[in-house]
């Protein structure tokens, strides 16, 4: 509060400095005249003992004795205030930025609840501790590499300062243009980019890919080798990731299609459907097809077994966490609340919370409707999936638009999750590929839809003038931008992803062994039970009639 | 077989050569950098072996294999749809023409993702046995 109080104040004082500066300046006046008018603030600001009295009302903290002086022989100058209006401004972001970074990072208690929760008792450390252990993999790699891939050539945003530290994009020449490819400043945050701006900037989009590191660990919960998981895990967090994030945000190609093709503003990912969630999602599509069903989940006629969950309130619990953490993700892509169109903040949280809430309805009437129960599970899904689906366009659309993008997104995570488990065949115990994989792409192509153009960051998006515009408000190129966006989601990435894993399998492994599946992950591979006082439950007949020699036969 | 002391040692060499390979690319242009790369891959690899020499500890899986030559057909269909998609952007400058390659290219990708990739999964899976 006082950070804006004081930045009111100053903004005001700036303002009515330089409107008193500009009619003095016409009326031929002496320059002096507004050193005079400083002078004379200055005068009656609150003395120290009327500060020692004590401001229940708070009307004289934060006033002009607060500006730094920069020549106190001279006294205060309209330099010295526009400074400091400047510097408010910066602090202002950052201060916005880093908060809601702050709420992103508490994301991952929430994926750790919602997928342990979703998942088998027996299981329960294993998955909290991949949802542990993959924050510290990925801010690991992050740091030593994946920052400086994805973010090093992002110099240039006004709201941070302008990050010039960050000025080493690599680029190719192909068809006449100029496209850029990597990052190649920033590695450990060493050298020039040991800057404020550079680390605000650094938290920030370092939580974000922890993100989409933690939505693998769901759709391979139960049977993924720790091992293979942690390396796995930094390989996507020094590579996989940052490579697509600087595609999108960092100044890469897939935002330079709007300048070198003419589509739209490029693609437009306002906060990362695509970015975070689909790379998360088709990322986890991969690995769950390398590492195979888990044991007893599906017959041999190929019909689907339901392996419920130990901790349904943990689930919805998790979720909430989630939620509440959204707000840093969506309304904190702004990367400021001061300038540059930022004040959409509040408008980029109701579109945040009206997904969510229509995202939950349309799956719970869908389960409700189809198979007649308002199921706990799905529902859940079903918020996340409406927040998945608002990440890309929240700060494009307006707030009829954002309701019916979480509906379609809530009813799309129901028809996706039984298409992947009874149609493909691939075992997902938490939904993961569908709520970040199929609804982080109908987000991507969202934006190419509902994208109302009446958005304005700074005046231009990608370097395109003007405000990101669908296909139903008059721009079909922006769809196509988008669609080029999807296409790299579903062939590069995951076909990355998926080569990658395949070595890995080779070298590691990614399966543990059919005895400690059978078992639960808790004592083989964690060496301890993640509720050992608890008395479990019988499992279903096909659970405790199976044997490692039958499960491997 | 589970989690042991193997897997955590060659585990913490994995790290410590993906720190010094980076800190080497990160400081390539100077003598120091480039012999951190190189000592830095050599540890990625000594690591990696490790790992290959401890795999067959885990024991049995559930798991009987897939056909390798339907999974690169899928892997390559899943990049061959992505090429169609950026590359078709130059075969036509009109917004439909680019919108339909586009489209195609993502077709060609899901059919490896989607179709391809998921039979390799399951031609050997182990619940139909």
């Amino acid at each position: 509060m006082k950070i804006f109080r004081m930045a009111s104040a100053t903004c005001a004082l700036a303002f009515l400095l330089a409107a008193g500066a500009v009619s003095v300046a016409r009326a031929d006046a002496a320059p002096s005249a507004s050193a005079a008018e400083l002078k004379d603030a200055a005068s009656k600001a609150p003395t120290t003992s009327t500060l020692a009295a004590g401001d229940p009302a708070g009307t004289i903290t934060g006033t002009v004795s607060d500006v730094p002086v920069s020549d106190s022989k001279a006294g205060l100058s309209l330099g010295d205030v526009a400074n400091q209006v400047g510097q408010n401004k910066i602090g202002i972001n950052f201060t916005w930025t880093l908060i809601c970074g702050f709420l992103v990072m508490f994301m991952q208690a929430g994926f750790a609840m919602v997928e342990a929760g979703l998942c088998r008792v027996k299981n329960a450390n294993h998955t909290y501790m991949m949802n542990f252990f993959v924050y510290g993999c990925g801010l690991f790699a992050y740091w030593i590499m994946g920052f400086a891939i994805q973010m090093g050539g992002a110099a240039g945003n006004g709201n941070l300062g302008g990050l010039q530290p960050l000025i080493g994009e690599h680029t190719v020449s192909l068809f006449g243009k100029t496209w850029g490819l990597f990052g190649q400043s920033g590695m450990f945050l060493s050298g020039h980019s040991y800057d404020v701006g550079v680390m605000v900037i650094f938290l920030f989009q370092m939580v974000f890919m922890d993100t989409a590191l933690t939505i693998v660990t769901g759709a391979c919960a139960e049977r993924w080798k720790f091992l293979t998981f942690s390396v796995s895990s930094v390989l996507m967090g020094a590579i996989t990731y940052p490579l697509f994030a600087n595609w999108a945000w960092g100044g890469g190609w897939l935002a330079q299609l709007g300048t070198n093709l003419g589509l739209g503003k490029g693609y437009a990912d306002f906060a990362g459907s695509g970015v975070v969630h689909s790379v998360g999602g088709v990322t986890a599509l991969a690995v769950a097809l390398i590492v195979g069903p888990r044991i007893g989940k599906f017959n041999r006629d190929g019909s689907a077994n339901a392996i419920i969950g130990h901790d349904i309130s943990a689930v919805l619990i998790g979720c909430f966490i989630l939620a509440f953490g959204w707000f840093g993700f969506n309304p904190g892509s702004t990367l400021g609340a001061s300038a540059a169109g930022c004040l959409r903040i509040g408008s980029v949280a109701v579109n945040t919370m009206l997904a969510g809430c229509t995202g939950t309805f349309g799956a719970l009437l869908y389960m409700w409707a189809i198979k007649g129960k308002p199921d706990a599970s799905m529902s859940a899904n079903g918020l996340l999936a409406g927040l998945v689906a608002i990440t890309a366009p929240s700060g494009f659309v307006n707030p009829i638009c954002s309701g019916i993008i979480g509906l379609i997104a809530g009813v799309l995570v129901c028809v996706s999750v039984a298409f992947v488990e009874n149609t493909l065949k691939v075992d997902d115990p938490v939904g993961a590929i569908s709520v970040h994989g199929a609804c982080g792409l109908w987000g991507v192509i969202s934006v190419g839809l509902f994208a109302d153009g009446t958005s304005n960051y700074g005046g231009a998006w990608n370097g395109v003038s003007g405000s990101v515009t669908g296909l139903f408000y008059g721009d079909a190129s922006q769809l196509v931008a988008q669609l080029v966006g999807v296409s790299t989601l579903v062939g590069f990435v995951f076909g990355f992803s998926y080569a990658l894993n395949w070595v890995l399998d080779i070298f590691l492994g990614h399966r543990v062994s059919a005895e400690s599946e059978l078992a639960g992950l808790d004592l083989p591979e964690m060496g301890q039970l993640g509720y050992p006082e608890f008395v479990f439950a019988a499992e279903p007949e096909i659970m405790r009639t199976a044997t490692p020699a039958a499960a491997v036969a | 077989m589970a989690a042991t002391k193997s897997q955590g040692r060659s585990f913490t060499l994995f790290m410590l050569g993906v720190t010094v390979t980076a800190a080497g690319i990160a400081y390539f242009s100077t003598g120091s950098g480039k012999l951190a790369l190189i000592g830095g891959l050599v540890v990625l690899a000594v690591s990696f072996g490790i790992f290959l020499k401890i795999k067959p500890d885990e024991g049995e899986v559930a798991d009987k294999g897939q056909p390798a030559t339907m999974r690169l057909a899928g892997v390559l269909a899943a990049f061959a749809g992505w090429a169609i998609a950026v590359f078709g952007l130059n075969l036509s400058t009109s917004v439909s023409g680019r919108m339909v390659t586009t489209l195609v290219g993502i077709a060609v990708s899901l059919a490896g993702a989607l179709i391809l990739l998921p039979v390799a999964a399951n031609k050997n899976a182990i619940w139909k046995s």
